[in-house]
C-alpha cells in the first residue's frame, strides 16, 4: 500500500500471533479508507471477546461495551447522530450467544449499521469453550463429551428476517473481505458480514487449512436477490462453504421511517417551547 | 354536615367504570378549583376476576396523602365492596345498587353487611343507567350524579366535565351520559333530601391534574429529552406512552426495544453520541439493567433511569406499591460503583427533579437512578407546577483548544470531571470501554491506574455536593422528635405530623430528593438536634434507615411497612405519640 492509511493505529494488540483477527482489522481499515471516510466520522462499537478488542486497535471513535450489548448501544449512537458511520465488530459468542436477542431485533429494526461478526466457532477470550457456532462433536473443557447442540445458522436467520445485506467471508481473503465491507457500508440499512476466522490457540478443528479447503466464492449465475436460493446457500456447510454476498434486498431503513437524510442529527436539535399538557381530558384516551 | 374535605371510594369490577369514575370526579373537582388526589387500586389481570377501586380525596386545602379512611363508599359491585365497608369513617356513608333486590345470596349482599353506624343509601343505579342508555353503561355517572347532590357540589361543573371528556365519542354519548348523571342527581334529591354542604369558597381557579409518571415525562421533555428507549412494564409504561406521543411532535423519538437491557444500552449509546436520553422501568427491569448501569459508571457516560417501584422481589406485586428498590438502586452493581440516586416525593418534585437529574447526569457524566413508586407514579393530583421550558442548557464540560490538541477522554481533574467532546466532532477521536482504562480511554489494568481512576469516579460525587439542593426541614424546628423519610411516604409523614401536632406533640421532618449523594452536613445537624428519630418507609428491611444508620451513626425508631397501600398518616402520628411518651417517661 502506497498511501498511508489514517485508520491504522500503531499500538500494541493483545491477539495471538497468527490470529484471524489481524486480517479482519486490516480489511476494516482498508474498506474505510477506500470509502473515503475520516477517522472522526466513524464509530466502531463492540461487545466483549477477542474480536471486541478491535475498536482499541483502530483510529476511529470506539465504544467497547458490554458482552452481547454492542448492537443496541450502536443503535442509540446512530439514532442520536445519524451522520456517524457506525460499524459493529464482535465475535460469534458475543453477537449470537449473549446478544442473540439483540441480533434478531437489530435486523428487524434495520438501522444503518454494518455488523461484522468474527466467527471463529469458539470462545477465545475465556480460553476455548464451545460457541453458538461450534460444530457438532467439538470437544472442549466445558463440553468434554463433545458439542451436542446444533450450530446457530446466523445467515439463515438474517435472510429469513430480510436483512438488507447478508455476506460471508474468510479472514485470509483480505481483498475480498475489504470489498464486502465496503459494499455492506454502502448499503443503506442493517448489513451482516460474517467472517470466518481461525482461532490459532483454541480451535484445533476449524483451522486455516480447514477453511481454505472448503470456502469457495459465489459467482454468477448466483443471484443474491433470490431469497429461496439464498436460504438454501446459507445451509451449505461442511465439504463446501460459500463466501460472498448471499442475500441482498433493499428495504426501508429505520432512518427512512424517521426523517429525511438532510435533517439535523437528533443531538443537534433544540428543545421546542411547549406548554404543560393539561391532562384532564387526555386521561381518557 | 359541613365538610371541607371528603374521601370517596368507587368499588367494583371490570365494566363498572370504576377508574373512569375517579377520573371524571377528579376532573370536575379540579375544574372547580379544589385540591384533589386520586388513587386507583386494581389487580394485575386486565379483565375478569379482578376487583378495582378508585379513591378520590378532595379538599379546599393542599393534600399531602390519601389520608385514613373514607367518607363515602360507592358499591358498584356488591360482593367486592363488602371488605371496603371497614374503611368507612365514623358517621360515614355507603351507596349501593337496589336494582336487583333478592338476586344475590345474603352473604354476598352489601346491604346485609352494613352496620348501624354507617348510613346506607340505596339507589337503583343499574336501572337508572338503563333508563338513560338502554344498557348498563353509565352506571358510574348515575352514582356521580347522586354524590354531586349528596355533597351539594355544583352540577354544572360535572356536566361540563362530561361534555369535555365524551365529546370525541359523539353527541349522543354526551347526551346519554348527562341524562344518566341527572337521573342519579334527581333520584337522590327526591329520596334523600339532605343538607350536607361541601364548603367551596369563591374565586377558586381551575387546577392542573397530573400523575407522577406524567410529570416525569413532561419534565424530561421540557429539559431536552429527545430520545426515549424503553420496554413496557407496570407501572412505568405510562412514561413511555407519553414520550411516544409527544417526542415525535418535537422531532424526537421513542423506541420500544426488545428488552430492558437493549433499552438502557440504547440510552447509553445516545448519550455517548451527544443527546439527552432516558429510559423508565420497574424493579425487574432495573435488575436487568444493572450491568449497563455499571458500564455507565465505568465509562462515565450519563444515563437517566426512572424506576417506578412496585411490590416485592422478582415479578412480585406488579400493581401494588412498595419502596423496596432503594438497595438495588444504591448498590446494584459489581465493584465500587457510585451512582446518583434521587427520589421525588410528589408530582411537583417529579417534574423539577427529573430536570435536575438530567443536569447532574450530563455535568458529572454519571448514571442517575430516579426512584418513583407506583402510588406516586399513578396517582393523579392537582399541582402548581411552574412550566420550566426551554431548559436545554448544556451542562457538559468542554475541553479548551489546548486540551483538545492532545485530547484525553479521562483527563484527571480536581473535580473528577473530564472535559468531553461528542464523537463525530472533528479534532479528536476516542474510545471508551467498560474495562478499567487510563486517561486516554485505553484498557489498563495497573494497580495505580485503577486506584487513580476509582478515586476520580468517586471524587465527582464530592464535587457534586455544591450543586445539590438543600435538604428541606419541615415542621417545628425546636421539636426534639425528628422524622426522616423518602419518596411518596413523605406525604403520609407530613399528614401524620399534623395529626400529632393537633394532639399536642410537635415534630420535624428532614427530606431531600437526593438520596445519594446527600447534603450530609444538614442531615448531621438535624439528627444532632433530635432526641428521637423516626424513619418510616414502605419496605420490610428498612432500606433507607440502613443507609442513614451507616451514614450518620444514628439509632432511629424504624417503621417498616411492607405495603400494598399508601402509608396511613394515623400510623405515623401514633409513632410520634409513642416516641413522645417514651421521652416523657
Amino acid at each position: 500500500m502506497t498511501e498511508k492509511n489514517h485508520f491504522h493505529s500503531s499500538g500494541e494488540r493483545a491477539w495471538c500471533p497468527g490470529c484471524g483477527d489481524f486480517g479482519i482489522l486490516s480489511s476494516v481499515e482498508n474498506a474505510l479508507m477506500n470509502l473515503g471516510k475520516r477517522p472522526h466520522e466513524v464509530l466502531i462499537v463492540s461487545g466483549i471477546g477477542q474480536a471486541a478488542k478491535l475498536p482499541h486497535y483502530i483510529n476511529t471513535n470506539g465504544f467497547d461495551g458490554l458482552h452481547g450489548r454492542a448492537l443496541p448501544a450502536a443503535f442509540g449512537a446512530k439514532a442520536a447522530n445519524h451522520r456517524l458511520q457506525v460499524l459493529v465488530t464482535s465475535g460469534d459468542g458475543d453477537i449470537y450467544g449473549e446478544g442473540g436477542n439483540h441480533f434478531i431485533h437489530a435486523i428487524r429494526r434495520n438501522i444503518d449499521i454494518t455488523l461484522i461478526v468474527h466467527n471463529n466457532q469458539i470462545y477465545g477470550l475465556t480460553k476455548g469453550q464451545a460457541s453458538p457456532t461450534s460444530d457438532l462433536g467439538m470437544v472442549t473443557k466445558t463440553q468434554p463429551n463433545g458439542v451436542s447442540t446444533i450450530p446457530f445458522n446466523s445467515l439463515a436467520i438474517a435472510i429469513t428476517l430480510d436483512a438488507v445485506f447478508v455476506a460471508r467471508s474468510f479472514s485470509r481473503e483480505m481483498e475480498f473481505t475489504t470489498q464486502l465491507i465496503e459494499e455492506g457500508v454502502r448499503t443503506p440499512g442493517f448489513s451482516l458480514i460474517e467472517i470466518l476466522q481461525p482461532c490459532v490457540s483454541f480451535n484445533t478443528v476449524n483451522t486455516y487449512k480447514w477453511y481454505s479447503e472448503r470456502v469457495y466464492k459465489l459467482d454468477s449465475p448466483y443471484d443474491p436477490a433470490d431469497k429461496l436460493q439464498a436460504y438454501k446457500k446459507s445451509g451449505e456447510w461442511g465439504e463446501k462453504i460459500p463466501i460472498g454476498v448471499l442475500y441482498k434486498k433493499p428495504r426501508r431503513t429505520f432512518l427512512d421511517n424517521q426523517f429525511k437524510p438532510k435533517d439535523l442529527p437528533l443531538f443537534q436539535r433544540k428543545t421546542v417551547m411547549k406548554e404543560i399538557i393539561s391532562l384532564t381530558n387526555e386521561l381518557f384516551e | 354536615m359541613r365538610y371541607s374535605e371528603i374521601t370517596i371510594r368507587f368499588c367494583g369490577i371490570a365494566g363498572d367504570g370504576v377508574v373512569s369514575s375517579g377520573k371524571i370526579f377528579a376532573g370536575a373537582c379540579a375544574k372547580i378549583g379544589l385540591h384533589v388526589m386520586v388513587n386507583d387500586i386494581y389487580s394485575a389481570e386486565i379483565r375478569g376476576l379482578g376487583k378495582s377501586s378508585s379513591t378520590i380525596r378532595f379538599s379546599t386545602s393542599k393534600l399531602n396523602s390519601m389520608g385514613d379512611g373514607i367518607d363515602l363508599l360507592v358499591g358498584m359491585a356488591a360482593k367486592e365492596s363488602i371488605v371496603d365497608l371497614h374503611d368507612i369513617k365514623q358517621e360515614g356513608s355507603v351507596m349501593y345498587d337496589t336494582s336487583t333486590p333478592g338476586s344475590v345470596v345474603e352473604e354476598d349482599s352489601l346491604v346485609a353487611h352494613i352496620t348501624p353506624e354507617i348510613h346506607g343509601y340505596g339507589i337503583p343505579i343499574k336501572q337508572l343507567a338503563n333508563e338513560a342508555s338502554g344498557t348498563n353503561q353509565g352506571k358510574n355517572l348515575v352514582a356521580i350524579g347522586a354524590i354531586c347532590y349528596f355533597y351539594s357540589l355544583p352540577p354544572d361543573m360535572f356536566i361540563e366535565q362530561i361534555k369535555a371528556i365524551f365529546a370525541r365519542k359523539g353527541e349522543r354519548i354526551v347526551e346519554t351520559n348527562i341524562t344518566a348523571f341527572r337521573l342519579g342527581y334527581d333520584y337522590f334529591k327526591e329520596h334523600y333530601p339532605l343538607n350536607n354542604q361541601f364548603e367551596i369558597s369563591k374565586g377558586l381557579k381551575p387546577k392542573t391534574l397530573i400523575s407522577g409518571n406524567e410529570a416525569i415525562a413532561q419534565g424530561a421533555i421540557d429539559c431536552g429529552l429527545k430520545f426515549f428507549a424503553g420496554y413496557p412494564i407496570t407501572p412505568a409504561t405510562k412514561i413511555m406512552e407519553i414520550a411516544a406521543k409527544e417526542l415525535p411532535k418535537l422531532e424526537g423519538w421513542t423506541l420500544q426495544m426488545e428488552d430492558e437491557i437493549a433499552a438502557i444500552s440504547a440510552v447509553l449509546g445516545a448519550w455517548f453520541a451527544g443527546k439527552r436520553a432516558m429510559t423508565a422501568t420497574a424493579g425487574p427491569g432495573l435488575s436487568l439493567m444493572s450491568e449497563m448501569i455499571n458500564m455507565s459508571v465505568m465509562a462515565e457516560i450519563p444515563a437517566i433511569i426512572v424506576n417506578v417501584q412496585r411490590g416485592g422481589p422478582s415479578t412480585g406485586l406488579p400493581t401494588k406499591v412498595e419502596q423496596g428498590d432503594l438497595n438495588i438502586a444504591l448498590y446494584g452493581g459489581s465493584g465500587d460503583s457510585p451512582r446518583v440516586v434521587m427520589a421525588p416525593c410528589d408530582s411537583e418534585e417529579c417534574y423539577n427533579g427529573i430536570q435536575l437529574a438530567f443536569d447532574i447526569a450530563e455535568k458529572y457524566q454519571t448514571p442517575v437512578i430516579f426512584l418513583s413508586d407506583l402510588f406516586l407514579g399513578q396517582r393523579i393530583e392537582t399541582v402548581a407546577i411552574e412550566p420550566n421550558i426551554d431548559r436545554e442548557r448544556c451542562t457538559r464540560k468542554r475541553p479548551t483548544p489546548e486540551q483538545l490538541k492532545n485530547y484525553l477522554r479521562y483527563q484527571i481533574t480536581d473535580d473528577g470531571v473530564s472535559p468531553l467532546i461528542v464523537p463525530g466532532e472533528s479534532g479528536a477521536i476516542y474510545s471508551i470501554t467498560g474495562l478499567e482504562h487510563s486517561v486516554t480511554g485505553n484498557p489498563n489494568y495497573e494497580s495505580d491506574v485503577h486506584s487513580m481512576m476509582t478515586a476520580k469516579r468517586f471524587r465527582k460525587f464530592e464535587s457534586m455536593v455544591a450543586d445539590l439542593p438543600q435538604a428541606d426541614i419541615i415542621g417545628d424546628e425546636k421539636a426534639v422528635i425528628g422524622l426522616a423519610g423518602w419518596g411518596s411516604t413523605i406525604g403520609s409523614i407530613l399528614e401524620g405530623m399534623e395529626i400529632a401536632r393537633k394532639r399536642g406533640v410537635t415534630s420535624k421532618l428532614i427530606k431531600s430528593i437526593m438520596i445519594h449523594p446527600q447534603r450530609e452536613d444538614l442531615f448531621q445537624e438535624f439528627f444532632a438536634s433530635c432526641k428521637k428519630i423516626i424513619v418510616p418507609e414502605m419496605n420490610y428491611q428498612g432500606q433507607y434507615a440502613d443507609l442513614l444508620k451507616s451514614r450518620y451513626g444514628i439509632r432511629p425508631i424504624e417503621v417498616h411497612i411492607p405495603s400494598v397501600n399508601p402509608v396511613s398518616p394515623l400510623k405515623i402520628a401514633q409513632k410520634i405519640m409513642e416516641a413522645n411518651d417514651e421521652l416523657s417517661q
